[in-house]
């Protein structure tokens, strides 16, 4: 609990209309895309890095936490206040900087909505790649705090990538920036690699400048049906090697056919093992030949058939199955637990009989589907979150599943996060050295243990 | 929509924020508690004994346009716009209406003597110079609240109502249709001119018109949870237009059409069923149900269309009032960016939450000012009545008319 005198302090910070308190207002702060909740003590809004500043110095005055949060669309639990205290709500400080289209580079506050860069660097022929599915409603300061991935991260990379510069409130109510216009920066340790991912436990983002690139010219879908799983994971390595880098290479297993198909009747075949959809961009002119070159790798790895979109509406369509793969999957069952670990590419097939295998011996719905490209995979679990027993079951598979991944050389997360709902399998891959030195890390930038506590670390004692 | 009906839908929110992105008042506001996501929480935590009525869940429950956007693109297609309803109807029962309201829909517009009656007394304050008075002289500035930008807002009354201007029947020599014409208090209470235009366009496609006796469709009740008042309403229309006996049903006011649609459902029964599947929108009957035949005098200008959020979500209408548009000799038709997105008029969203209303109504306007168009049709007077003000507000100088007004001026 907040004293009075605190709340008093923050309403002086960021003005009252800009602090919430009600027990209504917190509980639409309470939760994010994960299915948990935990109620905070108040809520911020503030509207300048200035303000951020002197609501951290006031958390280690009066030691209470601060969680960071952008749109709250995280699927690991990463803004949800586990342990009360004040959410940092970014979504008023929601303004472009500048598009500064010599450089290439963008500058961004961090509740803007990664969407809405794109609109606009796109309107200048420009290009900001990285395209978590979330794009249209989570933030860019959420996508850097948890270097958000998406489908083009085959071909482009992921948040990471792009980021050159950040403006940081350090736990302790510092401003530092570090990295900025260059490409080339080698000045000291690479702070920026460690506060991109860092989920919000060692300063909150306040500036953000993003590397832009011109936007490539045109591009092309087909989508590639299989009978067998291994045939479509052979034609993703062949495709690779064989040069031609794709800008997306989705994957759906038979499991998740079956729900588009019976959510959307769109005529996909409800016998096969795994259907790829695969994009290339770039120059028109060499487009057609890409495309044939990969339906012939893919002919040959035994697809069963090949679709290459010749107009907007073919492309769209093939889009508009994967795009509701989120939606018939929860036709199933309500609940949808989504992982999303990542294991190489050739172990694909190997992950996916694994996963199917451990959902059997606990009686679980599951459906996968990912980016096949790059090896991360989501594995969805569909269950009733009212059904406690069903929960249980969930948890223990969720627990084996992580074991598997990083069995065949994986990782627990490709793209949303350890979070609070990961933390407590952290240490399956990192082992007791490499948790330490995060810990050490993370104790010696924010000794006061104000931002965001009990994420990554828990599931262990000292959160 | 019974409790387990709801609970099973609230459970099925999986919090993915997609909501986020089409709420017309989360783009304002960014505010949690605001967009569909946020609600259904809060309604859900109110189901579980985990929250009261209080004024604050009471004022964010008032807090949606009831807009659709957001229950169209759900992926777990959760029918938004109907919880809140339902939660507005537990509000109404639990809490009582509000004495004004109550007043309003339980006798005024249950009593078309006495709303005409109250018309009148409007159309006098106005044409008394006493509001060109209080306008001017700032008056009303000195009221508490927004009373006075709001004022501007309230449209100019009829000084007659559009339905005792007019006959009862209009016969044509070899009528292809019986058509009852509902329409709708606005138009006939301040937009005379739209119910005369459409009069017009039918007149032109040898149609016999009946135009009952008829009341508020129940919409503006239902919205503040008055299931009750609105029952009533609906059965009265029904009542009478089966009198009628007609062919098919149309309306002018995109809002009234969805809740015509909806007295099958509300009422149950043959009648109201029959009733319900009669109803079509204007511009479904010239554009859709019989061939849109233009005069031959040219509009000249560049046009755009506004989708009312009751039309294009609410009945599905999408197509229709654009083909006729472009039908229009003269007239270039312009699409502008998100057509589809709420006004902010929202039945009397703009009266009670003014200042939100405006925002959302100021996107509205920058599209239509990009778009270029001199101007703005569209299938609802409320709508109307909103993208008017905030012209004003904007001082752009762009016109805002019907459909039904815009076919008719080619005759
Ligand atoms: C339907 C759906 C699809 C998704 N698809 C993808 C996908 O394809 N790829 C992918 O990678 N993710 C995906 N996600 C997950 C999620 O959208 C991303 O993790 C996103 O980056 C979260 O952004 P947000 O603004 O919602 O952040 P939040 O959920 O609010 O916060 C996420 C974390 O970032 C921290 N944080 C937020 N802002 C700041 C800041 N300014 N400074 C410091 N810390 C901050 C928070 O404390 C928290 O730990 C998806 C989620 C959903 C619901
Ligand atoms: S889009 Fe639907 S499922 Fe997603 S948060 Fe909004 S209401 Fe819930
Ligand atoms: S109906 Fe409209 S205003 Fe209401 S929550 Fe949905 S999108 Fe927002």
């Amino acid at each position: 609990m907040l004293s009075t005198t605190v709340i008093k302090e923050i309403i002086k910070v960021v003005g009252k209309e800009n602090v919430l308190t009600t027990k209504e207002e917190l509980l639409c702060y309470a939760y994010d895309s994960t299915p948990r909740a935990f109620l905070p003590d108040l809520v911020a809004r503030p509207c300048c890095t200035a303000q951020i500043q002197k609501i951290a110095k006031l958390a280690n005055e009066h030691l209470f936490p601060l969680v960071p949060r952008g749109a709250g669309t995280g699927l690991s639990g990463g803004s949800l206040p586990v342990d009360g205290g004040v959410v940092v709500d970014l979504t008023r400080m929601n303004k472009i900087l500048e598009i500064d289209e010599e450089n290439l580079v963008a500058v961004v506050e961090p509740g803007v909505i990664t969407f809405q860069i794109q609109e606009e660097v796109e309107k200048r022929g420009l290009f900001y790649p990285p395209d978590p599915a979330s794009l249209k409603t989570s933030t860019i300061g959420g996508n850097v705090a948890e270097c958000a991935g998406g489908p083009r991260a085959l071909k482009y990379g992921v948040t990471r990538d792009y980021v050159l510069g950040l403006e940081v409130v350090t736990p302790d109510g510092e401003v530092i920036t570090t990295g900025g216009k260059t490409v080339k920066s080698v000045t000291g340790y690479d702070l920026l690699r460690l506060y991109t991912g860092s989920e919000g436990t060692l300063g909150i983002i306040t500036k953000i400048y993003l590397r832009l690139i011109p936007k490539p010219e045109a591009k092309k879908t087909m989508m590639v049906v299989y009978d067998k799983l291994d045939d479509a994971a052979q034609s993703v390595s062949r495709i690779i090697r064989g040069g031609i880098i794709p800008v997306t290479l989705e994957m759906m297993d038979d499991r998740t056919i079956r729900c588009v198909e019976n959510y959307k009747q769109m005529g996909l075949p409800l016998d096969a093992e795994a259907i790829l959809i695969i994009e290339v961009d770039g120059p028109q002119i060499l487009l057609d030949s890409q495309a044939q070159e990969i339906a012939k790798l893919c002919q040959d790895c035994g697809a069963r058939e090949i679709k290459i979109a010749e107009t907007e509406e073919e492309r769209e369509s093939i889009w508009a199955a994967r795009r509701s793969v989120s939606a018939a999957v929860v036709q199933i069952k309500p609940t949808k637990i989504s992982e999303d670990i990542s294991v190489p590419r050739m172990a694909i097939p190997r992950m996916v009989r694994r996963l199917k295998e451990i959902a059997s011996r606990y009686n679980l719905e599951l459906v996968i589907f990912g980016h096949a490209g790059d090896g991360n995979l989501h594995p969805n679990i569909l269950c009733d979150q009212t059904d406690a027993e069903e929960m249980q079951r969930v948890e223990k598979a969720i627990g084996e599943l992580f074991k598997a991944a990083v069995e065949l050389g994986g990782t627990l997360s490709g793209e949303h996060g350890i979070g609070m709902m990961k933390a407590p399998y952290l240490k399956v891959e990192t082992g007791e050295a490499g948790f330490e030195v995060m810990r050490r890390i993370k104790e010696a930038l924010d000794p006061n243990n104000i931002l965001n506590p009990g994420k990554i670390f828990r599931g262990d004692t000292n959160g | 929509m019974d409790n387990k009906t709801i609970k099973e839908y609230l459970n099925r929110c999986s919090k993915c924020g997609g909501c986020q992105a089409v709420c017309p008042l989360y783009g304002e506001t960014h505010s949690e508690p605001l967009v569909a996501r946020g609600k259904l929480f809060l309604m859900k935590n109110y189901l579980d004994g985990n929250l009261d009525l209080s004024p604050k869940m009471m004022e964010l429950m008032s807090l949606c346009l009831l807009c659709k956007a957001c229950t169209v693109q759900c992926p777990n297609r959760i029918p938004v716009d109907e919880l809140v309803l339902s939660i507005r109807r537990e509000i109404a029962h639990h809490k009582g209406i509000p004495f004004v309201k109550k007043n309003v829909f339980q006798h005024l517009l249950q009593n078309n003597g006495r709303l005409t009656i109250a018309a009148k007394l409007a159309y006098l304050y106005q044409q008394s110079g006493l509001q060109w008075l209080m306008r001017k002289t700032n008056i009303l500035g000195l009221l508490p609240g927004e009373i006075a930008r709001k004022e501007k807002l309230l449209p100019r009354m009829a000084k007659i109502p559009f339905r005792a201007q007019v006959p009862k029947t209009l016969s044509s020599s070899k009528p292809r249709l019986r058509v009852g014409y509902y329409t709708g208090c606005l138009t006939n209470y301040v937009f005379a001119e739209t119910g005369h235009a459409v009069l017009k366009v039918l007149k032109n496609h040898s149609l016999d018109v009946v135009i009952p006796e008829q009341w508020c469709c129940g919409l503006p009740a239902l919205a503040s949870g008055d299931e009750e008042s609105a029952v009533l309403l609906a059965r009265r229309n029904i009542e009478a237009f089966k009198k009628a006996d007609v062919d098919i049903i149309i309306t002018d006011c995109a809002s009234c059409g969805s809740m015509l649609h909806e007295y099958g459902d509300l009422i149950g029964g043959r009648d109201a069923r029959i009733f319900s599947q009669k109803v079509v929108d204007f511009s479904q009957l010239i554009g859709d149900v019989i061939d849109f035949q233009p005069g031959d005098k040219e509009v000249s200008g560049v046009a755009t269309y506004h989708d009312p959020c009751h039309l294009c979500r609410g009945q599905g209408v999408v197509e229709a009032p654009r083909r006729l548009i472009k039908a229009v000799p003269g007239i270039t038709f312009r699409e502008m960016e998100e057509s589809d997105r709420c006004c902010g008029a929202a039945g009397s969203f703009n009266l009670s939450h003014y200042h939100l209303a405006n925002k959302i109504g100021h996107r509205k306007i920058r599209n239509v000012i990009e778009s270029g168009a001199q101007l703005v049709i569209t299938g609802c007077p409320s709508c109307i009545m909103q993208i008017r003000h905030q012209l004003e507000l904007q001082e752009a100088s762009v016109q805002v008319m019907h459909l039904a007004e815009l076919l008719s001026k080619t005759y």
